[in-house]
């Protein structure tokens, strides 16, 4: 008995031992790894202090200093109160990006959320083949959805103003007009909202119906019994139960609006007259256009700010602490 | 069963009215469904035809929607053309694709792994620290990791692409969720027979991760493939460019040539769509998966 417990024993601890290797063979490179990652975003906040670009050579230590000057604030100060080029086409572009993120928050949702809705409620043969068609954009890769959706804008010979032609419209220069505008926003703003509307509502419906789906019967029966409308239904019982989705859905949609560049880039760059230039593409022309890295990094870092606020604000609002 | 027939054995016994605006509310449910679809569709029903077209029709006011004289002529010329080595590109995105996707599906296997069977000091810390770093957004990252890039002298290198990206905080979250629903008496059957830590790993727990690993990977491998922002900024010299940074080149140097820009954009497009068909099922639950952890 003795030699045995020994044994025992003895395993044991040869096994917290083998144990313990592996974890320190997985965990000592993925601190390093982490480590890397500490000094990027390092360097990320190092330079928004600095007037720095890539073509100078600069101080000792990451090239930061000497002909990158130290600027302390002075890109914040000059991005909110400054008169020159760059700070006002920043707060254009922020403008942009809000006017872009707040245009479509709503639009997905009342899509989504009612296609979903819809589809949940038919047979289930056709449920997964509308399901299969509705998500196919968000696979496609955005420069292609740009690319198509360019050639319907097209002001002569696309579908758009063919349609708009046919019913004895006026056709619109969509990508190029600086001027026309609907609800105070220009159209090519529109033009841009629709391509990516269209690319990304596949991806929140597949969400929206996963989570309809999980809704007991017996609830939607018991407002039926009780005499609910449809609609008294859906805001009553069905938003309520579908929050916490609803909450994921909202900042997921926010996140990648503010951060939108692909479709963007590649319809407009900007254009026209820098209607259409949101932050990311603003960050990426300065960074790598015109060399203005610190400046750059400046601006993503008020970015970064605005999505964590937006984040932070919607989890408080939609949050919930119960479940079903 | 029973629950799903109370709503049908309620509206038998109410009067024909209601039946009435039951099946007008059902038919609008259809049309309003099948708009969306169309909507939905109708872009690359589009580019498909367009492709089709020879590059004088697309032009024409109003534009047609079934090509006229049904042609070949784009893609023929994509393939022929020697500014244009596709195959070239397929083989640059293909590559970047691939160690894109083993790389991660390698560590999100195993430090999912580790964070979901192993205990030890400071683990939810490295944890949470872990989280953190990942949901830091690119644009914060991307410029310092050029800058790095730069001095590796990586820029216009294919493996520029692959190194930031080893590590998926998604992949590792997916497969530590995966990893939990495993019991624990398939490591310690393992251990008894003698395994190492890492023959566990690999002979055991590995095999088991496959519908996990092959979901992720998938959808990893369309995230690599459609990627544009960041390939954009590494790869500077058009022959080591990835497809969709050739598209919008490609693009940009054939104004005018609408159904031949079509015809590049179905055929960039085209091994998305396949992998799609094939994985169907896979790749919805996978993109449900991440809305619910």
């Amino acid at each position: 008995m003795e030699a045995v417990v020994g044994n025992k024993k003895r395993s044991k601890g040869g096994l917290a031992i083998s144990k313990g290797r592996f974890v320190l063979g997985v965990t000592i490179p993925l601190l390093l790894y982490e480590a890397l990652g500490i000094f990027i975003l390092g360097w990320a906040f190092a330079l928004i202090f600095f007037d720095y670009s890539s073509g100078r050579v600069g101080g000792p230590f990451l090239g930061l200093g000497g002909s990158n000057p130290f600027v302390g604030l002075g890109h914040f100060v000059e991005m909110f109160s400054g008169t020159s080029v760059k700070a006002s086409l920043f707060r254009m572009s922020l403008k942009n990006t809000l006017i872009f993120a707040f245009a479509i928050l709503p639009l997905n949702l009342v899509v989504t959320l009612s296609l979903a809705y819809l589809l949940e409620s038919i047979g289930n043969r056709f449920k997964a083949l509308y399901r299969t068609i509705y998500f196919l954009p968000v696979l496609t890769s955005s420069v292609g959805v740009a690319l198509i959706w360019m050639s319907m804008y097209d002001p002569q010979a696309g579908w758009i103003n063919a349609i708009i032609r046919f019913f004895g419209g006026t056709p619109v220069s969509w990508l190029s007009d600086p001027r026309a505008g609907f609800l105070g926003v220009p159209v090519a703003m529109w033009a841009v909202i629709l391509a990516y509307l269209w690319q990304d509502y596949g991806y929140n419906m597949v969400i929206f119906i996963a989570a309809l789906q999980n809704i007991p019967q017996e609830l939607k029966d018991a407002a039926l019994i009780d005499g609910a409308s449809p609609w008294q239904t859906f805001t009553r019982i069905t938003i309520p139960l579908i929050q916490p989705t609803l909450l994921f859905v909202c900042v997921m949609t926010m996140l990648s609006s503010f951060q939108v560049f692909d479709i963007i880039q590649v319809m407009t760059n900007g254009d026209p007259g820098n209607k259409t230039q949101v932050l990311m593409l603003d960050i990426y022309k300065n960074a790598f256009r015109y060399q203005n890295l610190g400046w750059a990094a400046a601006e993503s870092f008020v970015l970064f700010l605005i999505v964590m606020g937006v984040t932070i604000f919607q989890m408080r609002v939609l949050r919930t602490d119960w479940e079903y | 069963m029973t629950v799903h027939t109370l709503p049908k054995s309620t509206s038998a016994k109410t009067g024909n009215s209601l039946r009435g605006s039951l099946l007008a509310g059902r038919f609008l449910t259809y049309f309003i469904l099948t708009l969306g679809l169309s909507f939905t569709l109708l872009p690359f029903v589009m580019m498909i035809l367009s492709s089709f077209k020879t590059n004088v029709e697309v032009l024409r006011v109003p534009p047609t929607f079934w090509p006229e004289n049904f042609t070949l002529d784009n893609y023929i010329k994509l393939f022929n053309d020697p500014k244009l080595p596709l195959l070239r590109f397929y083989g640059n995105s293909a590559f970047v694709a691939f160690f894109n996707v083993i790389s991660t599906l390698f560590t999100s296997a195993l430090i999912g792994y580790l964070f979901a069977k192993f205990e030890f000091p400071g683990k939810k810390i490295l944890f949470g620290w872990f989280l953190t770093m990942m949901m830091i957004p690119t644009q914060i990252t991307m410029i310092p990791s050029y800058l790095i890039l730069a001095k590796l002298g990586l820029i216009n290198s294919l493996w520029g692409l692959v190194i930031f990206s080893a590590v998926d905080a998604f992949g590792i979250f997916m497969i530590r969720q995966f990893c939990e629903t495993l019991p624990n008496e398939l490591m310690d059957a393992g251990r008894i027979d003698g395994a190492s830590e890492w023959q566990i790993f690999i002979r055991i727990i590995l095999p088991q991760l496959k519908p996990a690993l092959a979901t992720f990977g998938i959808l990893h491998f369309m995230g690599s493939w459609n990627a544009y922002l960041w390939p954009m900024i590494v790869l500077q010299k058009v022959e080591v460019r990835t497809l969709p940074i050739i598209l919008t080149w490609f693009n940009s140097t054939h104004t005018g040539q609408g159904a031949l820009v079509m015809a590049a954009t179905v055929l960039i497009m085209m091994p998305i769509l396949l992998v799609f068909m094939f994985f169907q099922r896979w790749i919805v639950q996978g993109f449900t998966m991440s809305g619910f952890k």
